[in-house]
């Protein structure tokens, strides 16, 4: 009875997305209230049908209903309910579906958010928006369907991908990700409407801006959040390898964030319109690719659970997704004029372009990266690889420039600005990176990009906090109370320009992080007997025994360590070697317990079957923990962005 | 010299008839593997390493080297055991005095150029190389240009006749549109916000 | 119709697609063995059951078929019986020979006494022989001519018919393929 509903409403859905998409454009050339209100009702009406679909698949999954072809693929019975759930997006069609869930719910929200706005965009979004969402529906309902009816369906099923079950982070992980990469799909029709319009107006940058921030908040917390999963749960000590799948994550990232630059300056002189546009099609089709390099089976990555058949029909849609674009531009990119220009090169918009510059040329690189294995043997026959050494060295200048232009443009005056203006802007926060490098190296950071990247660090720190301070400091010099300051500027009128420069130091501590953490830990790799010892640092480790565990799903040996530091026992840690029955390589599980400025990591290597002889891995890792907790502060600071403000009073007085 | 070598290292150095490959001047006690190294890489060029040293470029050359059975960790990197066992003969080479690229070359002829994770300069590799940094000249000539063609028009006399700054046209957003026309009503004192000679509505 | 906008853009695209296109279904962890045609590796092993190191200079003139293999290794299993009828048949000039990978000696010489077996079997000390082949996993088949060239690899189980035909390759010292 399932599989049969659940094709219908993949079916139902289709139809609606199809008929949807046709109705939309056809209400966008010629408006009548009557098309525009059925326009939207099919737009409710698809999104509910996937929603649906959704809500059967996982229910199908709690009730263990084998008789439905992707329970049957990685349900089980022995596994606890939470990895039940996230078993809806481990494997290919239960992920399309997801996909299709979340995609219905952008379109709905952001259809009703717009529902009496913008008359002369919206059909067009929505008929984009729904044309996409009608690919996905034929997913569905052909290459990856999940509701396939199974004839005689088994008593208990595999479950899902071991590598999958071993840590809670997997829940959290592939949702982000897809809350950002379908986002993407919303302010694609809606720059898409902006070409189609000929236009883009002051009003409509505000939707285009809210719906390019959601998911590019979402965005941030799945990469580190992926990141964090590779550190807690593959053992090797590290959170990015430039895995292609990885990659494909960043990538729209990248042209993401420059977008949301670009369209600052589109939004305060009425420039770049062509070039903001672009750039949003250019991050919704880098997610098409990300989603097409995960599963299409072309690149080798650590990801390969999802190679699916589906590479090909997905190849299509970019294609199309592709053209689409590219017509769309070389077409109508030249309605949307200019209304303003950048007056100097020394000014704070002058800067907005290099910013966007280094953004581009980063994604480039990446780019050029990722898909050079597959020139090379195109043009040589040769297989080669592209791996971290090449990715780490140049993304390192790229990433430090990044940083020292976070702290050079805000310092930077809008408009115009004279030699000296520059030079009483320029100058002051050099203090910032003297004193973060003179720490940096009484500290022992001996390595010349990480000396560099503290010193623009510094610099950045003192501008940003100068720039967080400084609407509160007026406030104060005029009268207003402190709370009453604090709160306008972190939840009042000032708070987009807050959450601004919140997001730029979480940013800046992210960057620093990664330089320190990469050049400043320390790493050995022992062989050990129970009651050896071994000496990382400040701390000494006792091999104490192994014990043997029997879960459900996996048996596994642990390696008790006893880790302490001047004498004084600070904690056992326990990594450990799990055997899944499926899988004939044992799959580690690392120990990592985290202080404020460093994480102590200790992973099985290998380990003897009697459990006496442990090749253990041990890494003092500096302020990765900082890495997590200032991606949060980036995401909190594009929240407190993102939440629109009121009209104020002063407007509302004029009606 | 040449033929005491020869007969020395006769028993353990394999020369066959197809590889007109030259007997190096090895150390007289290399083992089976390190002599094939020798013959494939040429005689080690670097100080043998020992200790910590030995240990830190182990892990230097390690980072190198694509693990073969994982997807895309380093041989530093990996558990598995083909990677513990490609560090063993890496440490074994620096300690036989072979240097970095030798040591990348002896691997690139078993596993092929797919081994190396850094890119060597051969071919079309270069584009990989230098692509970025072509990338970055293109920009920024790009950027320079928009920023002096911007900077140049500022120098324009303004058009003649419009005194109205910006554009006349009615925002998109309907629920804006009353606070405009409000606001023409009292700073130009147009009646309605309608401007007295264009015909907009 | 901006002319510029359509170039940059058909230029970007079409390159990336083509080359997607180009390479989808292909398997990324197909790697082609740079072996082939190259003088085998020299090694010098010592075998399971004891007794004298088997060198491949010292095997000079003669075919040599070297089967990477383990206990732990399912289609290894499945090969040992074809690999035992071809050896036993194919007479003094061709000579096979296992290499253990990745292996315990014990559990060697255990499944080697219960299996039986017509040649010897190699221990290979910290995988350096592995590493000199180019070793991915196991089975992995090399065929050496008697000038000692490789002339073919296989990475997967053999029958006996491809084991032949393999070794008449080598005899004939033509470079075969790799699969």
């Amino acid at each position: 009875m399932i599989p049969g509903l659940g094709r219908a409403l993949i079916l139902l859905s289709l139809l609606l997305g199809t008929v949807g998409a046709m109705l939309a454009f056809a209400t966008a050339r010629r408006p009548s209230p009557a098309s525009w209100a059925w326009t939207k009702r099919l737009a409710f009406a698809f999104s509910g049908g996937l929603v649906a679909a959704n809500l059967l698949m996982v229910y199908a999954l709690l009730a263990h209903d084998f008789s439905v072809g992707y329970v049957a693929q990685v349900g089980s019975r022995s596994l606890p309910v939470w990895v039940t759930v996230v078993s809806l997006w481990s494997s290919l069609e239960g992920s399309i579906l997801f996909w299709g869930a979340i995609l219905g719910v952008y379109v709905s929200v952001a259809t009703w958010a717009n529902r009496n706005r913008h008359p002369e965009y919206m059909p067009w979004a929505i008929g984009v928006w729904l044309a996409c969402g009608a690919f996905f529906s034929f997913l569905l309902a052909g290459p990856a369907q999940p509701f396939a009816t199974v004839q005689f369906p088994p008593a208990d099923g595999p479950g899902p991908n071991p590598l999958l079950q071993n840590h809670i982070l997997m829940a959290a992980h592939p949702p982000f990700l897809y809350l950002g990469f379908v986002g993407m799909t919303i302010p694609f029709g809606l720059a898409s409407a902006a070409l189609l319009a000929g236009r883009l107006g002051g009003a409509f940058l505000r939707p285009l801006r809210t719906w390019l921030l959601l998911p590019w908040i979402f965005q941030t917390l799945a990469i580190v959040l992926g990141g964090w999963w590779a550190y807690e749960v593959l053992g090797w000590g590290g959170y990015w390898a430039w895995d292609p799948v990885e990659n494909a994550s960043f990538l729209p990232w990248l042209t993401a964030t420059a977008a949301l630059h670009s369209a600052i300056l589109t939004e305060r002189k009425g420039i770049l319109k062509g070039w903001t546009v672009t750039l949003v099609l250019a991050t919704f089709l880098l997610t098409i690719l990300g989603t097409f390099m995960t599963r299409s089976g072309v690149f080798n990555s650590v990801h390969s659970f999802t190679q699916s058949p589906i590479g090909p029909t997905i190849l299509a849609f970019l294609t199309a997704a592709l053209l689409w674009s590219v017509g769309l531009l070389a077409f109508r990119i030249d309605k949307l004029a200019p209304e303003g220009r950048i007056e100097d090169g020394k000014s704070r918009e002058a800067m907005f372009l290099v910013n966007n510059l280094l953004l581009v040329l980063f994604t480039f690189t990446v780019l050029l990266g990722t898909v050079f294995p597959l020139l090379v043997e195109a043009v040589r026959g040769v297989q080669m690889s592209v791996g971290r050494p090449y990715f780490d060295r140049m993304a390192v200048p790229l990433g430090a420039a990044l940083l020292f232009l976070m702290g050079v443009g805000p310092a930077l005056p809008w408009g115009r600005a004279t030699g000296a203006q520059v030079q009483k802007a320029l100058l002051p926060p050099l203090l910032g990176a003297v004193v973060a490098a003179g720490l940096g190296l009484v500290l022992g950071v001996r390595n010349s990009w990480t000396a560099l990247t503290l010193a623009f660090g510094g610099y950045t720190a003192q501008v940003t906090l100068g720039e967080l301070w400084l609407p509160i400091s007026q406030r104060l010099k005029r009268g207003t109370a402190l709370a009453a300051a604090l709160a306008e500027v972190t939840m009042g009128a000032g708070r987009r320009r807050f959450g601004s420069y919140v997001v730029h130091t979480g940013a800046m501590l992210v960057i620093v992080a990664i330089a320190v953490s990469s050049t400043m830990g320390i790493s050995k790799e022992v062989s050990l007997k129970p009651g050896d010892q071994a000496q990382l640092g400040p701390y000494t480790l006792t091999f104490l025994k192994s014990e043997n565990l029997t879960e459900p799903h996996r048996t596994a040996v642990v390696a008790r360590i006893e880790v302490s530091r001047d004498g004084q026992q600070v904690a056992v840690m326990g990594p450990r070697m799990n055997q899944y029955e499926r899988q004939r390589e044992p799959v580690g599980t690392p120990d990592v317990k985290s202080f404020l400025f460093h994480d102590l990591y200790l992973s099985v290597m290998n380990i003897s079957p009697d459990g006496q002889s442990l090749g253990l891995l041990a890494l003092v890792n500096p302020m990765v923990g900082w890495i997590w907790g200032a991606t949060g502060l980036m995401a909190l600071g594009g929240l407190l962005t993102l939440v629109p403000q009121r009209r104020t009073a002063a407007a509302e007085a004029v009606r | 010299m040449r033929s005491m070598a020869r007969l020395l290292l006769g028993a353990l150095l394999l020369v066959p008839a197809g590889v007109a490959g030259q007997t190096p001047e090895a150390l007289p006690l290399l083992s089976t593997e390190t002599s094939d190294v020798a013959r494939v890489v040429g005689p080690p060029r670097s100080q043998p390493l020992s200790g910590m040293a030995l240990d830190a470029k182990t892990y230097q050359v390690g980072a190198l080297l694509r693990c073969p059975v994982c997807q895309g960790l380093s041989v530093s990197d990996s558990p598995a055991g083909m990677a513990q066992n490609m560090k063993g003969q890496v440490r074994d080479l620096l300690a036989a005095g072979f240097d970095q690229e030798q040591i990348l070359a002896y691997f690139e002829r078993s596993y092929g150029e797919f081994v190396r994770l850094q890119p060597p300069l051969r071919g079309v590799n270069w584009l990989v190389w230098f692509g970025p940094l072509l990338g970055l000249l293109a920009g920024a000539a790009i950027v320079i240009g928009v920023l002096r063609k911007r900077a140049s028009t500022v120098a324009l006399e303004p058009e003649p006749g419009s005194e109205l700054p910006g554009p006349d046209t009615l925002p998109d957003d309907p629920e804006l549109r009353p606070y405009l026309l409000r606001v023409r009503e009292l700073a130009y004192g147009w009646p309605g916000g309608a401007s007295p000679e264009k015909e907009k509505a | 119709m901006n002319r510029k906008v359509l170039l940059v853009g058909l230029l970007l695209v079409v390159p990336l697609l083509g080359l997607l296109l180009a390479n989808l279904g292909r398997d990324p962890r197909r790697v082609d063995s740079p072996m082939i045609g190259k003088p085998a590796p020299p090694f010098s092993l010592k075998p399971v059951a004891g007794g004298e190191t088997v060198s491949l200079d010292a095997l000079r003139g003669k075919t040599v078929v070297l089967n990477f293999w383990a206990t732990w290794c399912a289609p290894c299993f499945e090969e040992h019986g074809e690999l035992q009828r071809a050896a036993r048949s194919l007479g003094p000039e061709v000579r096979f020979f296992g290499v253990v990978y990745e292996d315990e000696e014990e559990r060697v010489r255990t499944f080697l006494k219960q299996q039986g077996s017509a040649y010897p079997s190699l221990l290979d000390d910290g995988g350096k022989i592995a590493i000199a082949y180019g070793v991915y996993g196991v089975p992995e088949t090399y065929f050496i001519s008697p000038q000692g060239v490789i002339t073919s690899k296989y990475a997967q189980p053999l029958d006996e018919a491809t084991i032949r035909r393999a070794v008449r390759e080598a005899q004939a010292g033509t470079a075969g393929g790799a699969s």
